[in-house]
């Protein structure tokens, strides 16, 4: 051997391998040729290539002293061998790897070399450019800024990046380990580089560009990470994953399989759920079964909680190996039709409903907006009139589960266009003398008193025409908004009537960012301070009842008795709602909140109301408030309830009750409680509720009136349901909801049932299609006066049931959450110990009991003991008696 | 195919752009086989001639001069009391609906029968609103940019306002159209430009040329310096190669400096505009160009136009459109001199794999031809009659 060619140990190695790359190989090599560092060897091993690339390889490395080229006489089918060729025939102290359709930066061995013999690290990673997007590999996580010596104990993040490519590594490392690729399997980086992460002591990131992975789209021939539509593919995957699994365990650091797994999750597994339409039945199955085993074997079902909505149903679907509701959730998802309703709603939320899952994991199949898809198939503008034939799905729900609606709704002030008429999925809307303006078209679907609410986009419908119609007026134009709705633009045709337009709609637009004022606030103010200093008129009465939305209880009756008096009083009633409210009589209607209601409010010497008003006008001296309250107590008020017993809500309480001088009770037992629970210290009036007085004299003309109204012939039976309300649990009326629809069906022909929900949840009722003996009453303005029709009441804790005793007629308590109502809200008394009738836990020994007159008469000694405890003073005069004491 | 009303509608129409010169190329193949075209635009530059043919009517709509600014609020600016501002928006607007009186009455000539309208550039758009509730009259929208480079810019939102609602809009490329549709865009299309020339040159004789060519505005952004650098780098492995480099601009002078310092005065060469560029072309090997970002690179059309294989940076979504990476051409990431020079002398010292590529270069260019684009439109006007 000539003494010039012997050779020193190069500091960088540099393997190469490469199998059918003959477009690419050159540009690999080329890029190592033209590095800025020069101490370099490079290996490059050609794993069996059938096409030129050996041939070009020897070309390349014939003339080139630092390149030596490797042919390995059988194809490995992997990536393993061919590196681990490399790294034995190879000497440098350093070592990097290169794969033949990829290519290195210009400066790379010197960037990383320098950054390794900088830091002393184990190894160094540094930045990989996929040439596509030209974006940087997990650049916001990882290679965004320069990590010195670090452990993958303290980044576990890390380990998203198994790519073996874009580090360099110390042979010694190498060695000292025996770290080499596994060999027989794919997959090998996610072996070798999770190994050599927690092999390491220290490691180190430059954020330079140093590998180029060039990606090309619509490959014919596919690298190994696309062939995914082969099973062996997917079992090799796991295989890698489950050698990682057992390194880490064996290693103690089972700790850091948390991460592994959430990089499984998150990466590999989503890759093959993607594709799974393209599996075929034998795969299917397959892949079913190697992932549920997978997954029970290493993964605890609580990693998925974490994930995004899709991935975690699609993930906890395959642990639990329910195989019909993953294909259904992956049909659902592209907006297919699915084998079965699943779309669920537990009362909290809707989940996507699985046979093999348990209650309580209810909760890993949570989805939060229901998938909703529409079509449009006719539109048409002619005249005043805009037409559509258009049907819509929510997918997976059981259809007569869920109702829906077309609606325009004008995009500055919210009004919304109700279709003149619907026929057979055709919306009619009539836009004679409509408000201008820009009307979006939405979609309203009503789901089990759930509304959802869906703008029309144009990319959703097949074509959307432009038609425009105008007369002499207006002009009205199909329109698609900048951001892709759908709706109806209407405007003046005349020049003069644009320019009005133009003014009133920046005043709208204005407007609309603050509240409605006609007055500013400082005028208002003043005008406050004003009203304050009138004298009080000492024959004014306001009134109002449960926060002005009713013209009901105690204050209607006490009004009403003030009526047949000749005192000459001035009557205002205060309405949340003045137009929708309807008051016999010569009384003032205000709205609630005004000005005109703060005037009358100051300046009237009587206020009488059943829940406090104390805080809408301040309280002169001379002024007397009759607080005639709304109920016995049952469920723990005052400061006997949770959240008022303390802070805030007890200074708001003690505000209010401070302002009463007069407080009317029906009972001696409710002024006890009363008295304590609220540290009234004024009169008590026990005198009976005025309310109540109705139900004494049973006057025939009102029960006719309510029968009318509701059209019940008079020999039917009237049940009236009366819930009341869980302020827990906003969704309580859908059980309501199902509650009924079970009664409906088990009760008699001759039966009618009322359903009145708490008026809190009143407008819920309106808009679902109740069953044929069903009637919805939740807005009948005064419940006394459905209570006069009724035969049987069936409530749970409402105080209706201290009124209704007094008719001595049956009362059933439905308390199918008893523990919890008791747990959340308190009662003052066992109710089931003093109960007025059969307390039932289901609604089906409601129903039992229903049918069952005998069954009922049995509890009539109990109804008299309860009507005698709490309804004793009820002798039908309570509103003179009161009226008496207040009113002089 | 019965004769058809065909209008463009262009800003400047006698401006000297890419734009100008397709739309006349399109305006003109059109009217040869007959069918009654004109133009719309909306401006028109001071004594300039245009490309479109003598007999085209023309129909400027602002003849005053008047170029319509920027739509500004009249609400902020009178609270904040920029009168003049209010002014001249209060003067925009009268012009605006004048100018759309005019633009209904310039379409009523035609009555009911079906007129395309080619809209060229999306400013156009907000004169012809009207038009769009005119069932006769099928407006196409065309972008002549990227989706990046026009979401960059006002034109962006402009697009979103307007062009939703038109029969047809028009993407320079695949990719582009595909961006379009994921924001809603349910009419997208695509419609290449057509070259102005192509004809076939001998690949033997190409090659023999030994000249890397490349053209277009020596401005920022066209990376010409790249391509010097790059060229620069492995000139001493190719002697007999030299680089020409077509058109002006302020770059100029900085771009001879850069070569004089690189000592390669006498292979790379600046030779100033040409007004033959098929010629030029004809006479080279292969086009080189190391832009940043373009839509649709014209220049790479016509180079592949007279069979020469194309070196692009991966500066346009469609470039792969244009270039078949290692079948008629070769891509490198922008700015990246190294690879940019790699391909050079691959090119340059594979005398077998020019001959292949300049074939397909010359095949695969039949795409962007101009009889071939102009039997697309026609196909487009058919689909939209039959809606």
């Amino acid at each position: 051997m000539h003494p010039g060619n012997v050779r020193k140990t190069p500091e960088l190695s540099v393997i190469v391998i490469a199998y059918n790359n003959e477009l690419y190989i050159e540009e690999a090599l080329e890029s190592l040729d033209e590095q800025t560092f020069d101490d370099m060897e490079v290996v490059v091993v050609n794993d069996a290539s059938t096409d030129r690339t050996g041939e070009i390889i020897d070309q390349f490395v014939s003339t080139r002293p630092k390149f030596r080229a490797i042919h390995l006489s059988r194809n490995s089918g992997g990536c393993s061998v061919p590196r681990n060729t490399g790294i034995a025939n190879s000497s440098g102290r350093y070592i990097m790897f290169l794969d033949g359709d990829d290519w290195y930066a210009k400066d790379a061995c010197e960037l990383m070399v320098n950054a390794i013999k900088r830091t002393g690290s184990d190894f160094v990673s540094g930045q990989v450019v996929r040439t596509n997007t030209y974006e940087i590999w997990y650049h916001k996580n990882i290679y965004s800024v320069e990590r010195t010596n670090i452990n993958i104990r303290e980044f576990p993040e890390l380990i998203f990046d198994s790519l073996s490519v874009n580090k360099i590594y110390k042979r010694s490392f190498l060695e000292k380990h025996n770290l080499r690729f596994p060999e027989g399997i794919h997959y090998e980086d996610i072996v070798f580089t999770g190994k050599a992460y927690f092999l390491a002591e220290s490691i180190s990131i430059i954020p330079k560009p140093i590998y180029y992975w060039r990606v090309v789209e619509k490959a014919a021939v596919k690298s190994i990470t696309n062939r995914r539509s082969e099973i062996h593919n997917f079992k090799h995957r796991l295989t890698a994953h489950r050698l990682l699994d057992q390194f880490l365990i064996d290693n103690g650091d089972s700790i850091y399989l948390l991460y592994k797994n959430n990089k499984f999750l998150r990466h590999d597994l989503k890759l093959y759920v993607n594709d799974y339409h393209k599996f075929d039945e034998e795969y299917k199955s397959q892949f079913h079964e190697y992932i549920r085993e997978y997954l029970h074997e290493r993964i605890n079902k609580y990693e998925f909680a974490k994930l995004a909505e899709d991935s975690r149903i699609m993930y906890y679907l395959l642990y639990i190996d329910d195989r019909e509701a993953f294909q259904d959730y992956l049909s659902y998802v592209q907006g297919k039709p699915t084998k079965e309703d699943r779309l669920r709603f537990n009362g909290d939320y809707y989940y996507f409903w699985s046979a093999k899952s348990p209650e309580s994991d209810q909760k890993f199949l949570k989805i939060n907006d229901p998938k909703i898809t529409y079509a449009i198939q006719d539109i048409s503008l002619a005249g005043d009139m805009f037409r559509i034939k258009a049907t819509a799905v929510m997918h997976s729900a059981a259809r007569g589960e869920y109702s829906y609606c077309w609606r325009l709704k004008h995009k500055q002030t919210g009004t919304i266009i109700d279709p003149q008429s619907v026929d057979n999925d055709v919306f009619v809307f009539d836009l004679t003398d409509v408000e201008l303006g820009n009307y979006l078209l939405v979609l309203f679907v009503n789901h089990m008193g759930i509304s959802h609410e869906r703008k029309v986009r144009a990319s959703e419908i097949s074509g959307f025409p432009n038609i425009q119609t105008r007369n002499h007026k207006r002009t009205i134009s199909t329109h698609i908004s900048p951001k892709n709705f759908v709706g109806l633009k209407l405007e003046p045709t005349k020049k003069w009537d644009k320019i009005k337009w133009m003014v009133r709609r920046r005043a709208l637009k204005t407007r609309s960012k603050q509240p409605s004022r006609f007055f500013s606030q400082k005028a208002v103010e003043l005008i406050r301070a004003g009203i304050r200093k009138l004298p009080i008129r000492s024959n004014w009465v306001l009134f109002e009842s449960h926060m002005g939305k009713q013209y009901s209880d105690n204050p209607k009756y006490i009004y009403e008795e003030l009526l047949k008096t000749d005192k000459h009083l001035k009557f205002i009633w205060s309405f949340e709602n003045p137009d929708a409210a309807h008051v016999p009589g010569p009384a003032i209607k205000v709205k609630r909140g005004s000005l005109k209601h703060y005037y009358y409010m100051t300046r009237a010497k009587y206020w009488v109301d059943n829940q406090g008003m104390a805080h809408l006008a301040p309280k002169r001296k001379g002024q007397i408030y009759l607080q005639t309250w709304h109920g016995t107590p049952l469920k723990k008020m005052g400061i006997d309830q949770n959240d008022i017993s303390h802070g805030k809500g007890l200074t708001r309480l003690k505000y209010q009750v401070s302002a009463w001088d007069y407080f009317i009770t029906s009972n001696r037992y409710s002024t006890e409680i009363f008295k304590k629970a609220f540290l009234y210290k004024g009169t008590i009036l026990e005198t009976g509720y005025p309310r109540n007085d109705i139900l004494v004299k049973k006057p025939s003309e009102v029960c006719e009136k309510v029968r009318k109204h509701f059209n019940i012939s008079p020999g039917k039976r009237v049940v009236l349901f009366a819930p009341t309300f869980r302020d827990w649990n906003d969704y309580s009326y859908y059980k309501t909801f199902r509650d009924i629809q079970l009664l409906s069906r088990q009760v008699d022909d001759n039966t009618i049932i009322l359903l009145r929900l708490h008026y809190l949840l009143a407008a819920k009722a309106s808009g679902i299609k109740l069953p044929e003996n069903v009637m919805d009453a939740s807005l009948y303005p005064d419940i006394q006066e459905l209570c006069l029709i009724t035969d049987i009441l069936i409530t749970d804790y409402s105080s209706v049931m201290f009124d209704f005793a007094v008719l001595r007629r049956p009362i059933v308590l439905y308390c199918y959450d008893l523990e919890e109502y008791l747990y959340r809200r308190g009662t003052y008394f066992d109710i089931i110990e003093h109960a007025p009738g059969p307390v039932c836990r289901t609604i089906e020994e409601v129903a039992s009991m229903i049918q069952t007159p005998e069954s009922l008469a049995k509890y009539h000694e109990a109804l008299n003991s309860f009507a005698q405890t709490f309804g004793s003073l009820e002798d039908g005069h309570a509103s003179e008696r009161v009226i008496e004491k207040v009113f002089e | 195919m019965s004769k058809k009303n065909i209008v463009f509608v262009l800003n400047d129409y006698n401006g000297h752009g890419g734009a100008q010169r397709v739309a006349a190329i399109l305006a003109n193949e059109f009217s040869n086989d007959g069918h009654h075209v004109a133009v719309l635009s909306i401006n028109e530059q001071k004594n300039q001639p245009s490309y479109f043919a003598e007999h085209i009517p023309v129909f400027v709509l602002h003849k005053d001069g008047y170029r319509a600014p920027v739509p500004k609020s009249l609400y902020s600016n009178l609270k904040a009391l920029k009168i003049r501002t209010v002014a001249r928006e209060l003067n925009r607007r009268r012009q605006l609906s004048k100018r759309r009186k005019d633009v209904i009455r310039f379409f009523e000539r035609y009555g009911d029968e079906t007129v395309y309208v080619i809209v060229v550039q999306v400013w156009g758009m907000q004169w012809l609103t009207p038009l769009l509730y005119k069932p006769n009259i099928k407006i196409i929208g065309q972008s002549h940019e990227s989706y990046e480079a026009s979401k960059n810019s006002q034109r962006y939102k402009r697009i979103l306002r307007y062009y939703r609602q038109v029969s047809k809009f028009l993407l320079l490329t695949e990719k582009d159209a595909e961006k379009f549709k994921k924001d809603g865009f349910t009419n997208t299309g695509v419609m290449y430009n057509p070259t102005a020339f192509r004809v076939y040159n001998d690949p033997r004789k190409l090659y023999a040329n030994k000249t890397v060519v490349s053209m277009g505005r020596l401005v920022d952004g066209k990376g010409f310096d790249v391509l010097i650098k790059a060229f620069a780098r492995v000139s001493h492995e190719i002697p007999e190669w030299k680089l020409d480099i077509y058109g002006d601009g302020p770059e100029k002078e900085s771009l001879q400096t850069l070569i004089d310092v690189l000592n390669m005065k006498n292979v790379i060469h600046l030779k100033g505009t040409t007004s033959k560029p098929q010629e030029v072309l004809s006479s080279s090997s292969f086009f080189v160009l190391a832009s940043e970002a373009e839509g649709l690179p014209m220049s790479l059309i016509e180079a592949q136009s007279c069979g020469l294989p194309c070196i692009s940076t991966d500066c346009a979504p469609g470039i792969r459109e244009i270039i078949n990476e290692y079948e008629d051409g070769l891509i490198a990431p922008v700015g990246d001199v190294d690879v940019l020079a790699r391909h050079i002398r691959r090119l340059a010292k594979n005398e077998q794999l020019f001959y292949s590529y300049s074939q397909n270069a010359y095949r695969h260019s039949e795409k962007f031809e101009q009889k071939h684009i102009r039997d697309q439109w026609y196909k487009l006007f058919e689909e939209l009659e039959e809606r």
